[in-house]
């Protein structure tokens, strides 16, 4: 048997997974978005949803909102990360795969945990309420901490830190440290060493670091469920709406297929900024 | 010879996969019903009957999702859903009408309740739990007691709101505030709910999800009106010793009410018939009802329950149900709009 016959052999179990499993069921999603209702017939279909969709500009706008607050946190998450990295890898040393692990721990436990204990944390009664009070700051308790898009922010950049850092750790990693030492040797400072060597050279696990933020957070829905009332709901909510509580599913599909089209033009902007063999070999 | 060996892999693969989707099934009923409600207490005597075919639950967090889950196709003996999707499981034919000859306790119900568990002249539904839904006020944080539906739009309790985020409550609250009968409004009364709701949004603090968050909410102070809350909720807040009151809207309390429906296809219905007999006996319906503060749907069962409960219910003033407003069976196309509405509201700045 030759190479080809066996790698075809191997990729056959993946290929049938992916298709029975995503491709398929995923086709049949897009079909349903032409029903007329959740249970009814696809003959004859119809493009009511398309329209309804595109009708209301709340939808659209909720769109733009979440894109702009996902930006946000990718942004933020990646200026905090960044340091964090820097750090693990120039002055973690020998311990820098236990500092690495210590980042990541966290990131085993729930997720909906995670996201209870910033609840307690923002609140009212909560820890940063109390400090605020502690120095004279407040006089009276708020809750307006929680409760508001900067509560979305805040809870999903500490979600994301260690997923943003690991991408930008690995771009450091891979630096050749002969280069430092030749820019030392060539008379540049550690800033411009920072800014003519490091940074560029770490410029794809930046890239890789604020999509693996920014896709997942442009669907996100249950942060702002939990944090977010009335002003931090995002659009990822209204498709939840449209699946769950609404039974609406073509419209919920719609909405879906809008932010998948979305996120697909940002893979591509990706790709097109850094070559897949520097992504494999981050992520 | 290799191609055999990865012929053996795919198959060991598929097979495990198979495997591991199906789960042991017991030989009782299966139960499409919300958590919570699998507790022993509440169907002993089934289980003195039949130890060894007790029932199976698969469970659903809201009416949608069981909905949902029972019209694409799965196969339940029994499902709990609540009045205003009664009629779409009849219309949808996902449950055959109950044979009231074979219900035990059948002369021990409330007759208005089971009165609603009727379409086309045949029970479907058995009505096992009921309760209220209404503002629940933090009487020492409030600057004034709130009267009817229409005072959660008043400016003083501003920032200080949470709504439950249940669409045809807030649908019903809103119309009934405005003076419109929600269930008969025309289009440009659907739009003047739709726009009151959003003049609503910046008063409100959250839409509150579940039960546990609205109780935090309100012990906490952050939230001084909790609209369309629960009694369980008022129960459980008072005996925790806040100051809490649960008013009785000029409009009426809204209210709930779920029951028990047999699946168009069950097979075994001679269990499905023993288990509806052991969940509705009086002694089950007032076992849930003291755990949850729950109102029962039969007069014995009332008779059972702890003072504490009858007293956060109101129940020692019969009059009481004629003024709570129950909520009626949608049909589809109400419900379409109502959905519609509700997000609309949500997605509006």
């Amino acid at each position: 048997m030759n190479t080809k016959k066996r790698l075809l052999a191997l990729i056959s179990l993946p290929s049938v997974w992916l298709l029975v499993f995503f491709i398929i069921p995923f086709s049949m999603m897009a079909l349903f978005s032409f029903r007329d209702n959740s249970f009814g017939p696809l003959f004859p279909p119809t493009l009511k949803h398309y329209q309804a969709f595109f009708a209301s500009k709340n939808y659209l706008r909720m769109l733009a909102e979440s894109s702009w607050i996902a930006f946000l946190t990718a942004l933020i998450s990646i200026l905090l990360a960044y340091p964090l990295a820097y750090f693990l890898i120039f002055r973690g040393g020998k311990h820098r795969l236990m500092l690495l692990s210590l980042l990541i721990i966290p990131a085993w436990t729930s997720y909906l945990l995670r996201i209870l204990a910033w609840k307690v944390m923002l609140g009212s009664g909560g820890i940063i309420n109390s400090i605020l009070i502690q120095f004279g700051w407040i006089s009276e308790r708020i809750p307006l901490i929680l409760y508001s898009r900067s509560a979305v922010i805040i809870t999903l950049v500490y979600i994301w830190i260690p997923y943003a850092a690991l991408p930008i750790f690995s771009s450091l990693e891979r630096i050749e440290p002969h280069l430092f030492d030749a820019s030392s040797d060539l008379g540049a400072n550690p800033w411009r060493t920072f800014f003519n060597v490091t940074l560029p050279l770490s410029i794809p696990g930046i890239a890789a670091a604020f999509f693996f933020v920014f896709i997942p957070t442009l669907g996100e829905w249950v942060t702002p469920a939990l944090v977010g009332g009335v002003d931090g709901i995002m659009y990822g909510n209204l498709i939840q709406n449209q699946f769950l509580r609404g039974l609406n599913w073509p419209l919920g599909i719609v909405m879906s297929l809008v932010l998948m089209v979305i996120v697909s033009i940002f893979t591509i902007l990706l790709y097109r900024f850094i070559s897949i063999r520097d992504m494999s070999s981050i992520a | 010879m290799k191609m055999k060996y990865v012929q053996k892999v795919v198959l060991f693969c598929l097979i495990t996969v198979l495997i591991s989707g199906c789960s042991p099934k017991g030989q009782g009923p299966v139960l499409l019903e919300w958590s919570g409600y699998e507790q022993e207490s509440f169907w002993e005597p089934y289980k003195e009957q039949h130890p060894d075919a007790l029932p199976v639950f698969s469970f659903f967090a809201d009416d949608s999702e069981g909905f949902a889950k029972a019209k694409s196709g799965f196969a339940f003996d029994l499902v709990h859903p609540c009045s205003s999707w009664w009629k779409l499981y009849v219309d949808h034919g996902l449950v055959q009408p109950i044979d009231t000859s074979r219900i035990t306790h059948l002369d021990t119900f409330y007759p208005d309740m089971l009165a609603m568990g009727q379409f086309n002249g045949q029970q479907y539904f058995l009505p096992w739990e009921w309760g209220y839904e209404s503002i629940l006020v933090r009487t020492d944080l409030a600057p004034d007691i709130p009267e009817s539906w229409a005072d959660l739009w008043d400016p003083q309790y501003s920032g200080h709101i949470s709504m439950y985020d249940a669409s045809e409550a807030a649908y019903l609250i809103s119309g009934m505030s405005l003076g419109i009968d929600p269930y008969n409004a025309t289009p440009a009364e659907q739009e003047q709910i739709k726009q009151h709701l959003i003049d609503l949004k910046p008063a409100l603090l959250n839409y509150w999800l579940d039960y546990t968050e609205i109780i935090q909410l309100v012990a906490q102070g952050d939230v001084w009106l909790a609209s369309h809350a629960w009694n369980d909720a008022y129960g459980v807040l008072l005996e925790e010793g806040y100051e809490v009151e649960f008013i009785n809207p000029t409009e009426g309390r809204l209210s709930w009410i779920c029951g028990f429906g047999i699946g168009a296809n069950e097979t075994n219905l001679d269990l499905a018939y023993d288990y509806l007999n052991a969940v509705t006996a009086p002694q089950s319906m007032a076992n849930m009802g003291n755990e949850f503060y729950y109102g029962v749907a039969s007069q014995q069962a009332t008779d059972l329950l702890d003072p504490f409960v009858v007293e956060i219910l109101d129940l020692e003033d019969p009059a009481v149900l004629e003024n709570t407003f129950f909520y009626q069976p949608l049909s589809e196309e109400l419900r379409t709009t109502i959905e519609a509405i509700w997000s609309d509201v949500k997605a509006s700045n």
